[in-house]
């Protein structure tokens, strides 16, 4: 199974000072930044998949490259500017979410195959449509009209896709996208682009869907694949289904999930082999909005907050694993909630992970040079340091899955 | 008034028309047990105080400054104090300076006073101040300037006054730049290295001429007519974005500067040779020395140059590739024909980013199609 990680213009300062919560002066964003693969001493994913919404913007807005970056790109192509090695692989693809309200995708199968060609992909996923909906007993044609007409024009654009790639003879490797509403509609759709020549499959439309559902899609589609069709599932990460999935025919899937867990979860924020634990959060004075309202209206005292605030990080950086040490950890937290006026408590969740210092045995590189910075849920290089790091972990589960053919003798 | 002791603080009177200013020196980690910071905020739909809330990023980089070795903070500190606070003279007038009189001033300091009732306020340099209290340093003694202000009317309008002096104008301070060795604040340390390359392109490095010298616009070379800040965008632009990335040191942003002169002259010279005429005319007889001009064509040196080192740009044929699409320019006259339905006089050119996006994107193309074969 191979793992692609999504861009989103995720990087991080390797000249971050943590101490003093500041970027180097002359830092430039993305090129003196590093990405995963570079910090990391064995690269998290073995791909990335870039979206041209993203690079290029698109209906909803500007993308979340600047002008000048997105020309970068177009000059340098995917390869030199991401600064990949070589055994990662790229996949490119249109981001059809950023476009899922309008009636038809606003992109043109030859402006893709562009972005495609001139950037210099391996792989790109044909343009298509995404359905928003599934029920398991609609048909093929007694179905939301809104989803025929989106498959349909999803399969159109697939075709146009092929038959363009190998008249303009380009080097990349068609991936068709196939859209459905249920299993006999997914089906039939990869099916359909078999028939058009394609070998490899993306999924797409399956975020939403239970993990049993997406299994019901696989188990009907394995029905009708051949056997040298491979499947890509779009922004999937299912680890406990993952051995199932790659037997019925999955080779790869992408996911930001477990980097954004990291930041956006409410606890799941850093992850280990078997379990996830909550950041300890140590919000910015200066960078909290609700805190700088209420600082502004006079109802805390800044002095105050500032004071805990540090009070806070000294107790955390000098926690040693000791009971006193946790202690006095956890009082300094207490203290900043209360200061704080947090809303909610999470104390209990972070005397487990102070218990646990999952930090301390993690062997990444990440882990080991920052420490305890990596659970404090604290301003964006902390937080996708620890992405990052949740990213190893997930690479190391996936790499521990039997393959396909060890697995076919149980079967 | 049990715990009133009183700060007795060598100073000099100033007499300003009717009314008195004190200049005195004071620890700067004292300051708050007699000085307090007030902040806006509504109180009962009245506003109080008049100051905004502490820039923490402001204070830490006057903070980390202050914890260097030789750091010095020359500003005064603007104190406005309350009639708690007297001055007491020991010296008579001087003759001739008799607006001037040395004496003690004394302050009242009771810390167990809340802040709303201290005897001063600070209304200029709040930072500052902020940052000395927080610096890891034993003491900081600062220059201080106080006046007794009637009430808090008095002290915000002072504030104001203050606070509204005019700042440096940017073309002289990208002109400072270079010559500073300080910590300086974030926006400035970046600038350091594209106003030091600058600089040297229209002052000419060891004595060598190039493209830009004497060409540039300066509040010190008056006779220069391409603007500063055009060309200082597009510097800027390629040390980060494009060609002249290759010359940056990420670890401390400097650069090989010599590098970068040879490949801008290099590139730039090419240009000068191919549009003689429109590179000697200023902005409103020319489109090339106009700001849309020199950071289109700034693109343009990205694009053809990225990640070619200096020494082999001269295997690029950059003249010959710009001589091609020399037909195609209107700087001085005439339209560029962008599309069918889009043509543009000369002149109807702005810098705007959406001009200079479409005059980027007309030439890179022309390039594209223009570049020999190499
Ligand atoms: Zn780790």
């Amino acid at each position: 199974m191979k793992f692609y990680f999504p861009d989103s213009q995720d990087l991080i300062s390797p000249t971050y000072d943590f101490l003093h919560d500041e970027y180097a002066p002359h830092r430039v964003r993305q090129r003196d930044d590093r990405y995963a693969h570079e910090v990391l001493e064995t690269p998290p994913y073995h791909g990335i998949l870039v979206s041209k919404a993203i690079v290029d913007g698109g209906v909803s807005g500007a993308g979340k490259y600047s002008s000048s970056q997105r020309a970068r790109f177009y000059r340098m192509g995917v390869r030199r500017f991401f600064r990949l090695p070589d055994h990662i692989a790229t996949l490119g693809d249109n981001g059809a979410f950023n476009y899922v309200g309008e009636e038809v995708p606003p992109v043109t199968v030859d402006g893709t195959l562009d972005f495609y060609d001139e950037c210099g992909f391996d792989a790109g996923v044909s343009v298509d449509h995404v359905i928003f909906g599934y029920d398991a007993n609609a048909t093929l044609t007694q179905a939301d009209p809104a989803w025929i007409r989106r498959r349909e024009i999803t399969l159109d654009l697939a075709y146009e896709f092929m038959k363009r790639v190998s008249e303009r003879g380009s080097h990349v490797e068609p991936v068709g996208a196939a859209q459905g509403w249920s299993p006999t509609s997914y089906a039939d759709s990869v099916k359909r682009l078999q028939e058009m020549g394609y070998t490899r499959i993306a999924l797409g439309g399956m975020v939403p869907l239970k993990t049993r559902d997406v299994l019901q899609c696989l188990y009907e589609i394995n029905e009708i694949r051949s056997p040298a069709t491979e499947l890509h599932l779009l922004g999937l990460t299912r680890v406990d289904a993952m051995e199932t999935f790659a037997q019925l025919g999955v080779t790869s899937i992408d996911s930001t999930s477990p980097f954004r867990q990291a930041f956006m979860d409410e606890r799941k924020n850093y992850h280990t082999a078997d379990r996830a634990f909550a950041a300890i959060r140590v919000p910015q004075v200066d960078g909290n909005v609700t805190l700088r309202r209420a600082i502004l209206a006079g109802d805390v005292s800044q002095r105050d907050a500032i004071e805990a605030e540090r009070e806070t990080l000294r107790a955390l950086r000098s926690f040693d694993g000791s009971p006193r040490s946790q202690k006095t950890a956890l009082d300094a937290l207490a203290q900043y909630e209360r200061v704080n006026r947090s809303k909610k408590s999470y104390l209990d969740a972070y005397e487990e992970t102070l218990t646990a210092a999952p930090w301390l045995s993690c062997p990444c590189r990440l882990c080991r040079t920052h420490g305890i910075e990596m659970v404090i849920f604290r301003g964006t290089e902390r937080n996708k340091r620890r992405g990052f790091h949740n990213l190893t972990v997930l690479a190391n589960k996936i790499s521990k899955l039997a393959t396909p053919e060890a697995l076919e003798q149980y079967v | 008034m049990s715990n009133t002791e009183f700060f007795s603080l060598p100073a000099v009177r100033v007499r300003q028309g009717s009314q008195y200013i004190y200049a005195f020196g004071v620890d700067g980690k004292q300051i708050p047990r007699f000085a307090a910071v007030s902040r806006v905020h509504r109180k009962d739909q009245q506003l109080a105080g008049y100051q905004r809330p502490e820039v923490q990023s402001h204070i830490r980089a006057i903070r980390r400054y202050l914890e260097t070795d030789g750091a010095i903070l020359p500003n005064a500190i603007v104190i406005a104090f309350d009639d708690r606070v007297r001055f007491e003279p020991v010296d008579q007038p001087q003759n001739g300076v008799d607006y001037s009189t040395i004496g003690r001033l004394l302050i009242p300091v009771d810390d167990s006073l809340p802040d709303d009732e201290k005897p001063a306020w600070i209304v200029d340099g709040q930072q500052r101040s902020a940052a000395i209290r927080d610096a890891e340093i034993e003491a900081f003694p600062v220059a201080a300037v106080g006046f007794i202000a009637k009430d808090e009317a008095e002290q915000r309008s002072q504030f104001i006054l203050v606070n509204n002096t005019k700042p440096l104008p940017k073309g002289l301070i990208h002109e400072l730049l270079p010559s500073t060795s300080v910590k300086l604040p974030t926006t400035y340390a970046r600038r350091r290295l594209p106003a030091s390359v600058l600089n040297l392109l229209n002052f000419g490095a060891g004595g060598g001429r190039g493209p830009f010298t004497g060409c540039i616009s300066t509040p010190t070379m008056a006779s220069g007519y391409i603007r500063d800040n055009s060309v200082l965008k597009m510097i800027e632009n390629s040390l980060y974005e494009g060609a002249l990335y290759q010359y940056r040191h990420a670890d401390d942003g400097t650069g090989d500067i010599p590098s970068i002169l040879l490949h801008l002259n290099h590139f730039w010279g090419a240009v000068q040779r191919v549009f003689p005429e429109a590179w000697s005319l200023p902005p409103t007889k020319s489109r090339l020395t106009h700001g849309a001009g020199i950071q289109a064509l700034g693109y343009v040196m990205d694009s053809l140059t990225e990640g070619v080192p200096a020494a082999d740009l001269s295997d690029l044929a950059i003249e010959e590739t710009l001589r091609n699409l020399r037909d195609e320019c209107a700087w001085m006259d005439g339209s560029w024909h962008f599309a069918d339905d889009q043509v543009r006089r000369w002149n109807n050119i702005q810098n705007t980013p959406n001009d200079v996006r479409l005059l980027t994107s007309h030439l890179l193309n022309l390039v594209r199609h223009a570049s020999p074969v190499r």
